[in-house]
């Protein structure tokens, strides 16, 4: 099967929207098959439960080794035999299972940034996730996700775009809250209305689309942005996919998501974010013994998925998109120190955040608060030494070309590049509103295009 | 193009505007609550009495309809044909008919559900009564094959379906539903699976309009939630924090009055001296009070095991518990004291006006309802004095498309509107189709897995994959030619022979499924859709042609597919 290219697509449109009057697909009708609308792409996978990020990414020498053997004598991840810690550096190696990823961090793929979070004091799960993804620790009232206020305020986002971000799952992320433009669905075969009398479908069709753009509610709102997504989806990717370079994907919905991702990179509609889940990290009994059992499972699967997402974008020419592609990966904390009486460990604190990207410098970065008397939070959990946001903003900037900290990451304002992506270096824009950016035009209201509001 | 072109626009500005104030608000919050108080953003969510609106700014609303259509589709899964004017029968006014509604419907026990029961006996169920002891027996410790182990789990995932689209009782399940995921347990699990029936029998609907402390009590000692959250393991020599976390965190107070890694001595004291607000090290204490709280593997029944008990004292939420009690009493102690606690009353009251309102209800129904609950904390029916402050509170009837029908009040009400026929048992092949499509759609019955339970706000219910997902199932459920099927939507059936212009099926079919009119504009795409260009006065040939009445059943997807079905 070719790859539908964009202007072939375009074209389609036009064909299709002909023959229904203007009334099926009226959101693709201005797209400018001459612009290049494609740009980089950004994966946020985020690990559901609190991931124990310290049997993720091991402490395998000196002093910290000794304190995490002892703090899991069950649990901890071994050095040596089958089961051992692969080494990153002299100090920390990665779980067995993340196999995968250990041999993308071995060609200078994979970023690892020690004890990241929040600087809030929550073992909450669910108070975690909203201050991580409405980006506002601390506020989990905020109205919009950080990724819907990157969309906001990106100045390199043309109107053309066809399918700006995608959020794989059942219910659209919380990070993506806000952002009309997302494509919520779990699966493209089955998101379309190919489906009751099909002599009359497509006059159901069009009768849909003019009721959801009778009024200007919410409601109404969600009903068009879905009514887009189907559209979208239906004329690009319902059929088959084959991953390319030989990626296998891991079976289950995780791996499913991540190739659904790469085939909606590879339609190349400009897509630019895509964010999926994987739960099942709350291991507060029998997470495994030495390595193996259930947490080596998970990380087997996440491990297996980002290194096949990053086989299979990773082509040449037309097809290799891993020169624009990031991934970053994090969970709400990490996990206690000490593994409890049911071999397993509770709520903690700090935690790894992993970025793989074509254009990461590889290697352990963020600072290591240790994991001896005095160094441990609340005397009991790793201490957060980067605030997620200091590794999100550097994405932002680096890779995403978006400075306007101030408007994604409200009250953030001491990021310093911790050096895990190559690219640009731009001066931070720490108003809240983007006032220097959206004076003119664009608050006056009567520009027609959103890339007339750059300055 | 230029106009399309400046909606898309307008959006992204709408957005930015909002979210623009939004940030600035939220700064200032962090800001000033961080620099004035210890844990100060926490005490500003208690302010605002939990999770304020979010999402979208107020914008044009659908008037509110009358109190039967508002009645039936928030404390109900929808009307039934008939039931608008029995609602409508009950008093003079709509204060009046709304009240007699929910004082019937607060004493289910009052309400003759013998359609209801005899779909319930038809469909063959087997486990809905039986006791824990005999559920374990027969679906755990014989040993049986995996569907005979899950079968208490299909059975109420099939008997909910059912109870939502015949029962009478529908406020009752509206609130089993809504205890089902407050107190969330995931379902499918191979330990609780064996145990459904009886956790949502005695547990959640013994309780949902009764006790909260009771109910309480039974969930400490369930086995389904005493695997869920790991209590069943926790002792002395290993305590496990997960269950006393969230029976803080999601159970009682909530996270709103949660201030993290305060030391106790820390938190300020409230009006009756107690701590406003648990911290951790609360958590921990009352990790230690639950330990030895496990249940027998060879029977199911709850067992205390005082050699796995950590005797010594302990302090909550400034309580102390002195060593040595008797058995259960320290997790007794914790029991009582979240279950009375004023944040406990603030936060189910919350959530309930979140579930029975809107997203933003006005704070003086949740001021009212926490009043009840604590005033009323010791009566049998504390639950239904809560509820019925709630939807007796001015607002119920001012309040209209704050939220949205999520896919299990999709699915139910398009079935019971057009009345539907699934026998909803474990052998019916369309019922099975119909869970395989349902589950698709994002609300899997009793299947969240997180203990927070599925959402409620309006916000994660407004992408793409609800609404598509739930859209191709209401079009499948009318898409009956050339299928031997009679459990779906028969659409001509129903049709009255009187009704053949396109104007008349449009209206028969709009006020079977909404109970309503629906808006000029949305109606005359439902008329045209039907007319196909041609006079909508005129007959439609829909005693003779196929392809006329697939439009009808069409048009009959596309009112269950519009706006106006979703609001509630």
């Amino acid at each position: 099967m070719t790859r539908p290219t964009r202007r072939g697509f375009v074209a389609g449109c036009s064909a299709t929207i002909a023959g229904m009057a203007g009334a099926r697909f009226p959101s693709l009708a201005f797209a400018d098959p001459d612009v290049d609308i494609n740009h980089e792409v950004l994966v946020v996978v985020f690990l559901r439960g609190g991931m124990d990020g310290l049997n993720m990414v091991v402490p395998i020498s000196g002093a910290d080794r000794s304190t995490y053997v002892d703090a899991r004598p069950n649990i901890a991840v071994p050095l040596g035999g089958a089961d051992s810690a692969l080494p990153l550096n002299g100090q920390f190696g990665l779980h067995r299972a993340a196999q995968p990823l250990h041999e993308l961090y071995q060609s200078g793929k994979v970023a690892v940034v020690n004890a990241t979070g929040l600087d809030e004091a929550s073992r909450s799960h669910f108070d975690s996730m909203e201050f991580i993804e409405r980006g506002t620790p601390g506020v989990k009232t905020t109205g919009s996700g950080w990724l819907a206020r990157h969309f906001i305020s990106a100045e390199n986002l043309p109107p053309e775009i066809i399918m700006p971000s995608v959020s794989v799952g059942n219910l659209q992320a919380t990070s993506l809250l806000g952002d009309r433009n997302t494509i919520n669905m779990s699966s493209p075969g089955s998101f379309n209305l190919q489906i009751g009398p099909w002599e009359w479908r497509d006059a159901q069709r069009v009768a849909l689309r003019h009721m959801y753009a009778g009024d200007d509610t919410w409601l109404h709102a969600s009903g068009l942005q879905a009514l887009d997504a189907m559209d979208i989806v239906e004329l690009n990717a319902s059929g088959n996919y084959t991953p390319s370079n030989g990626a296998v994907y891991p079976s289950g919905s995780f791996g499913d998501g991540l190739q659904v991702i790469a085939q909606m990179t590879k339609l190349d509609l400009g897509l630019r974010v895509a964010t999926m889940d994987i739960g099942g990290w709350d291991t507060h009994v029998s997470q495994g013994d030495d390595g193996v059992g259930y947490f080596a499972g998970l990380m087997a699967t996440v491990s297996q998925g980002l290194a096949a997402l990053y086989t299979d974008l990773d082509g040449s020419g037309d097809e290799n998109y891993t020169d624009r592609l990031t991934m970053v990966v994090q969970s709400e904390f990490g996990r206690r120190l000490l593994e409890n009486a049911d071999r397993g460990t509770d709520h903690g604190h700090g935690n790894p955040m992993i970025v793989v990207s074509g254009n990461a410098i590889g290697g352990v970065h963020g600072s290591w608060p240790g994991l001896g008397p005095g160094q441990l939070f609340d005397d009991a959990d790793l201490a957060v030494t980067t605030d997620f946001r200091r590794v999100l903003s550097e994405i932002l900037i680096r890779r995403m070309g978006n400075h306007h900290l101030g408007y994604i990451f409200p009250g953030y304002e001491s990021y310093q590049p911790l050096g895990i992506v190559s690219g640009t270096d731009i001066p931070p824009d720490y108003s809240a509103g983007g006032d220097g950016l959206f004076a003119d035009d664009f608050e006056s209201g009567d520009t027609g295009n959103w890339s007339a509001a750059t300055p | 193009m230029k106009t399309l072109e400046s909606n898309r626009t307008h959006n992204r500005r709408e957005l930015f505007d909002q979210a623009r104030n939004r940030a600035a608000r939220a700064i200032e919050e962090t800001t000033t609550d961080r620099m004035n108080q210890p844990g100060g953003e926490r005490a500003s969510h208690m302010r605002h009495g939990g999770r304020p609106s979010r999402g979208e700014s107020a914008k044009a609303l659908p008037a509110p309809p009358s109190a039967a259509i508002i009645a039936l589709n928030r404390l109900g899964f929808g009307p039934r044909p008939g039931q608008i004017a029995e609602f409508n029968a009950l008093g003079s006014t709509d204060a009046q008919r709304l009240q007699a509604w929910v004082d019937q419907q607060i004493d289910p026990a009052g309400i003759d559900d013998a359609t209801c029961d005899t779909r319930l006996a038809n469909a063959g169920y087997e486990t809905l009564n039986k006791s824990l002891a005999q559920l374990w027996a027969d679906h755990v410790a014989s040993s049986p094959q995996w569907n005979v182990r899950i079968q208490p789990y299909y059975e109420i995932e099939r008997a909910t379906l059912l109870r939502a689209v015949w029962s009478k009782r529908q406020l009752l399940e509206v609130l089993a539903d809504f205890w089902h995921n407050h107190f969330n347990v995931y379902g499918p699990d191979s330990w609780a699976a064996p145990v459904w029936s009886h956790w949502d029998r005695v547990v959640i609907r013994g309780n949902a309009l009764g006790n909260f402390r009771t109910m309480l009590g039974q969930v400490a000692q369930h086995p389904a939630m005493l695997y869920y959250l790991d209590n069943y393991t926790s002792s002395n020599a290993g305590p496990n924090e997960n269950w006393a976390r969230e029976l803080f965190e999601l159970h009682t107070l909530g996270a709103d009055h949660y201030m993290g890694v305060l030391r106790q001595n820390q938190v300020p004291t409230g009006p009756d001296g107690k701590p406003i607000a648990y911290v951790d090290d609360d958590v921990f204490e009352a990790t230690r009070c639950f330990t030895g709280w496990t249940f027998d593997f060879d029977t199911g029944l709850f067992e205390y095991r005082g050699d796995w008990h950590d005797h010594f004292q302990k302090t909550v939420l400034g309580v102390s518990i002195y060593a040595n009690q008797p058995a259960l009493s320290d997790g007794n102690v914790v029991l009582d004291e979240v279950a009375f606690h004023p944040g406990t009353a603030r936060h189910i009251s919350t959530k309930l006006a979140h579930r029975l309102i809107g997203d933003d209800p006005d704070p003086a129904v949740i001021d009212a309802a926490a009043a009840v609950f604590e005033a009323e904390a010791a009566a049998p029916d504390q639950l239904a004095q809560v509820v019925r402050t709630i939807v007796l509170h001015p607002s119920f009837l001012t309040t209209w498309g704050d939220k949205v029908k999520r896919p299990l009040e999709v699915v139910a009400s398009a079935l019971r509107a057009a009345d539907g026929r699934f026998s909803f048992s474990l052998a019916e092949d369309d019922t099975g189709t119909l869970l395989w499509r349902y589950d698709q759609a994002g609300q899997p019955l009793f299947a969240w897995r997180a203990p927070d339970g599925f959402p409620d706000h309006k916000d994660d219910w407004k992408s793409a994959t609800p609404r598509v997902m739930t859209w191709r199932i209401l079009n499948w459920l009318i898409d009956v030619r050339n299928h031997n099927d009679v459990h779906r939507l028969n659409v001509l059936g129903q049709t009255p022979t009187a009704a053949r212009t396109s104007n008349e099926l449009a209206d028969f079919w709009i006020n079977r499924i909404l109970g309503r009119p629906m808006p000029p504009a949305e109606r005359l795409e439902i008329v045209e859709f039907m007319a196909q260009g041609h006079n909508p006065d005129f007959d439609l040939p829909l005693d003779s042609d196929e392809d006329t009445r697939d439009r009808l059943r069409s048009m009959v997807g596309l009112i269950l597919m519009s706006p106006s079905f979703l609001w509630r």
